[in-house]
């Protein structure tokens, strides 16, 4: 590795920052002491890595073994691709800037679909082969984890092993079966077969997948003896006692979420029908304000960080939130580190806690009511009434906010004409309750941003059975907004349909896509989550070279019986739950809050007496 | 309390940006829990400010920061708590207190000087830098308020030599700060101009800032060293 040549072309390309490592908390190691070399990867850029939590997390956890050194590797921007190919360079760590072929183990987190072409360029760029099958003794494993590994099947054929749940212990299991079977000198099958009688390890090479004569999944069995039928996913129980790093790497360039991220609780009890995280992260389990405040003030102590937001799948459900956030700012007040909120929903959201939050410095104003028409907010089960929006809108006008973000979702299941209308009432309605406050109190300038996302059914949630509106359809809802948004205080976005489509496929896909995902690749496609890479012709052509109808994956309705190409994973929340909780869906029943009472989801099962 | 700063920046961080620099100081700052005083109004920020500007990939042995604390810190105090938290390649080399009427920093320095070492020999390169220094003026194209303009460098270029051990290193003086701005890499592109394959990406190896002046009583000094 020439790493002086590398080192003049991080100055040849944009932002070398993402490069260049050697921020402040990164961790050093000799690599020749350590007996295990991590390559933590994110199939992103730098900037968008960072920023997320999980990495952060199990980059300090791995880095507590004195025997392993985790190092960190992102997607190489096109340019930076492109100057490494052409001087015959390959993808390397950030901390030592080694090949990454020479470690042990490569980590993708998998974070959105669109991100696949990206672990395939990152796997050729770095030299190792693509497909586990071709993959020999000197190369690493590849492993990853993650909400998409729920549902890993369209990368089946190329990762080695699949976390499924909390990784915080698994990681640390496998990587004590990896010292026991480098001992031994066995095979990388000796090694999978050792890792897969860890809970919530899956070896995808050890499954056989049939079909039957309509081209559905007809079987998922183990092709070997002693693999699980089922893997269950795994749950850290008490997150006082989990990890929580004490410090966090602090980089140069500015990052997405460039704050301390305090992970407040994980899980979800409102049961939104379209969420997918609301389901598989079950159950809810919250850190103790105690917790929370030690780890805010070694955060802030050791990073020097101006920001602190509280995360979690829905914050304002925090027993103790107003006790928390009252209490985080006036600690770090004089320190001048500002607090900032984000999943705000509308029901929970007090005047009060508005005037604290805006005590240290102003944050943008978030509301996501998803549907229009309260009827359609009742089919998926979003507990929120025109109502609880306006009485929070008028609390915030009267507060001096005038900025208000609207977050719909288009194309849910039973959506009529109505409710596409009700989306740009509820604009008007936020418009006129900002007119009804007093002209005194409120700020100038009313600013409303209606934005709306295209359903894609997701895999363990009640709409798994649900077809998504074709890519046609999607784009006549989005011009009839357009019409009807047509006011000067409001900005309306939307997102492609043709990436939602994209989604869609391989959110519930099955091991046949990694064909055309390949031929995608190879086509060169990555950063499909970028609008400027992004290309749905390249995508179909792939997809007719691999033989491969995608509007059967998007917009097909499944049978009530059908297997899905994911049901030997257990997330917790049985099907046959999802299944009632989409029946009630379709006659507009709503399920209440299962703190209130239990829904009876399933998850008790694998996670006794958390819930 | 006023304190002016001397540091440098290494190899290892060279590719930072002004701005992420500004943030990397103000985050040591609050993990070094040094009181730094704010401005007033709506979106107060920290009063620290850079003497010059310092360009993502070159490195300095002589980089100075104007700082005001809102509680007085012993300037030896300062460097010591600072560099106990810095990232490393960025060690705080010296700190002094100053008289709040003092200038600013921006404003006082006005010359700098710089190695800039290129990628291998470049042949006749001795006989280059002579005809460069032997041209009457210089003029480049610079965007200004008027639209592009021919403006003469050859004033700002105080010393320009070869390095007397290593004949791919040039060492030059050059105008700085707010008057008039020359970069290094400017004057290394006029004087490669007469090569036919002067790739400028290619053939600059590294450039490293090690000095900055200020004109004091008929002479050129180092911030630091003035009294104030």
């Amino acid at each position: 590795m020439d790493k002086t040549l590398l080192d003049r072309l991080m100055g040849q390309v944009s932002k070398p920052a993402r490069y260049m490592g050697n921020e402040y908390n990164m961790v050093e190691k000799d690599p020749s002491k350590v007996s295990i070399r991590f390559a933590f990867a994110f199939p992103d850029v730098y900037e968008v890595g960072m920023s997320h939590l999980g990495m952060k997390i199990l980059y300090h956890l791995i880095n507590e073994r004195e025997d392993t050194y985790c190092e960190r590797v992102f997607a190489p921007w096109t340019d930076m691709e492109e100057k490494l190919r052409q001087h015959r360079l390959p993808l390397f760590s950030l901390e030592t800037r080694d090949p990454v072929s020479s470690f042990d183990f490569i980590g993708f987190t998998l974070q959105y679909e669109m991100s696949y072409t990206n672990i395939l360029n990152m796997l050729d760029l770095a030299g190792v082969p693509l497909r586990s099958r071709d993959r020999s003794a000197s190369d690493p494993f590849v492993i990853v984890g993650g909400p998409c590994a729920y549902n890993p099947e369209p990368l089946a054929e190329f990762v080695d092993l699949v976390v499924l749940g909390e990784g915080e212990e698994t990681i640390n299991e496998i990587l004590d079966a990896y010292l026991e079977w480098k001992d031994e000198k066995g095979s990388r099958e000796d090694f999978l077969l050792r890792a897969s009688r860890i809970p919530g390890v899956y070896i995808p090479a050890f499954y056989d997948v049939e079909y039957d004569s309509k081209g559905r999944v007809a079987s998922v069995k183990p092709n070997r003896s002693g693999v699980p039928e089922r893997i269950v996913k795994r749950i850290i129980p008490d997150l006082d006692k989990a990890y929580y790093p004490k410090t966090l790497v602090v980089p140069y360039m500015e990052i997405v979420h460039d704050r301390i991220m305090l992970e407040i609780f994980r899980g979800c009890t409102r049961g939104c029908r379209f969420c997918q995280a609301g389901m598989i992260y079950r159950p809810v389990r919250e850190r103790s304000m105690d917790k929370l405040l030690e780890l805010a003030e070694n955060l802030v102590g050791n990073t020097g960080y101006e920001e602190m937001s509280l995360a979690s799948l829905s914050t304002s459900d925090y027993s103790e939130l107003e006790n928390l956030a009252r209490e985080l700012m006036a600690r770090f007040e004089k320190s001048r580190v500002s607090l900032s909120l984000p999943s705000m929903r509308v029901d929970s959201f007090a005047k009060e806690f508005i005037e604290q939050v805006q005590k240290v410095r102003k944050t943008g104003l978030t509301f996501a009511p998803e549907a229009g028409t309260q009827r359609l907010r009742d089919v998926i089960n979003k507990g929120v009434t025109e109502e609880d929006l306006a009485a929070s809108v008028i609390d915030a006008f009267e507060s001096g906010w005038n900025t208000v973000k609207l977050y719909f979702m288009i194309g849910l299941p039973t959506e009529t004409d109505e409710d596409l209308d009700g989306i740009a009432a509820l604009a008007r309605r936020v418009a006129d309750c900002y007119y009804s406050v007093d002209r005194e109190k409120r700020q100038k300038g009313l600013k409303i941003t209606v934005s709306t996302s295209s359903f894609v059914p997701k895999p363990f949630t009640p709409f798994q059975w649900e077809p998504q509106d074709t890519m046609e359809v999607l784009r006549e809802k989005q011009q009839k907004l357009q019409k009807h948004l047509r006011m000067k205080q409001v900005n309306y976005n939307w997102h492609d349909p043709e990436v939602s489509f994209l989604e869609a496929v391989f959110a519930r896909g099955d091991r046949r896509l990694g064909e055309a995902l390949y031929k995608a690749w190879e086509k060169g496609a990555r950063f499909d989550g970028w609008a400027e890479h992004f290309s749905i012709d390249r995508w179909m052509e792939a997809f007719e070279d691999a033989g491969i109808a995608p509007a059967e994956y998007a917009n097909r309705r499944r049978e009530h019986d059908e297997i899905m190409p994911w049901d030997h994973i257990d997330t917790g929340v049985t099907k046959a739950y999802l299944w009632k909780e989409y029946q009630r869906a379709l006659k507009g029943e709503t399920t209440p809050d299962c703190r209130l009472d239990c829904t009876g989801c399933g998850v008790r099962r694998i996670g006794e007496g958390l819930c | 309390m006023r304190l002016f700063i001397r540091y440098a920046r290494e190899e290892r961080v060279k590719y930072i940006s002004h701005l992420d620099l500004m943030r990397t100081f103000q985050r040591a700052l609050r993990r070094a829990r040094i009181p730094v005083a704010y401005s007033e109004g709506f979106n107060p920020h920290p009063r620290l400010a850079f003497a010059s500007a310092l360009a993502v990939g070159v490195t300095s042995s002589d980089e100075y920061m104007d700082i005001i604390l809102e509680e007085p810190v012993a300037p030896e105090e300062f460097a010591a708590r600072m560099n106990f938290v810095m990232p490393m390649g960025l060690p705080i080399l010296d700190a002094v207190q100053v008289d709040e009427k003092v200038p600013s920093l921006m404003s006082m320095i006005e010359r700098a000087s710089y190695q800039v070492e290129l990628s291998g020999t470049v042949p006749g390169l001795k006989q280059m830098v002579e005809d460069f220094l032997s041209r009457p003026a210089v003029e480049i194209e610079k965007q200004g308020k008027k639209g592009l303009q021919l403006v003469d460098i050859k004033p700002g270029i105080y010393m320009l030599r070869l390095d007397d051990e290593n004949g791919s290193i040039l060492h030059m003086l050059l105008q700085t700060g707010s008057k008039g701005n020359i970069r290094p890499e400017t004057v290394v592109q006029e004087i490669l101009r007469q090569q036919s394959n002067g790739g400028l990406e290619d053939g600059l190896l590294h450039i490293h800032r090690d000095g900055q002046y200020i004109y004091k009583e008929g002479e050129w000094v180092s911030p630091l060293a003035l009294k104030y």
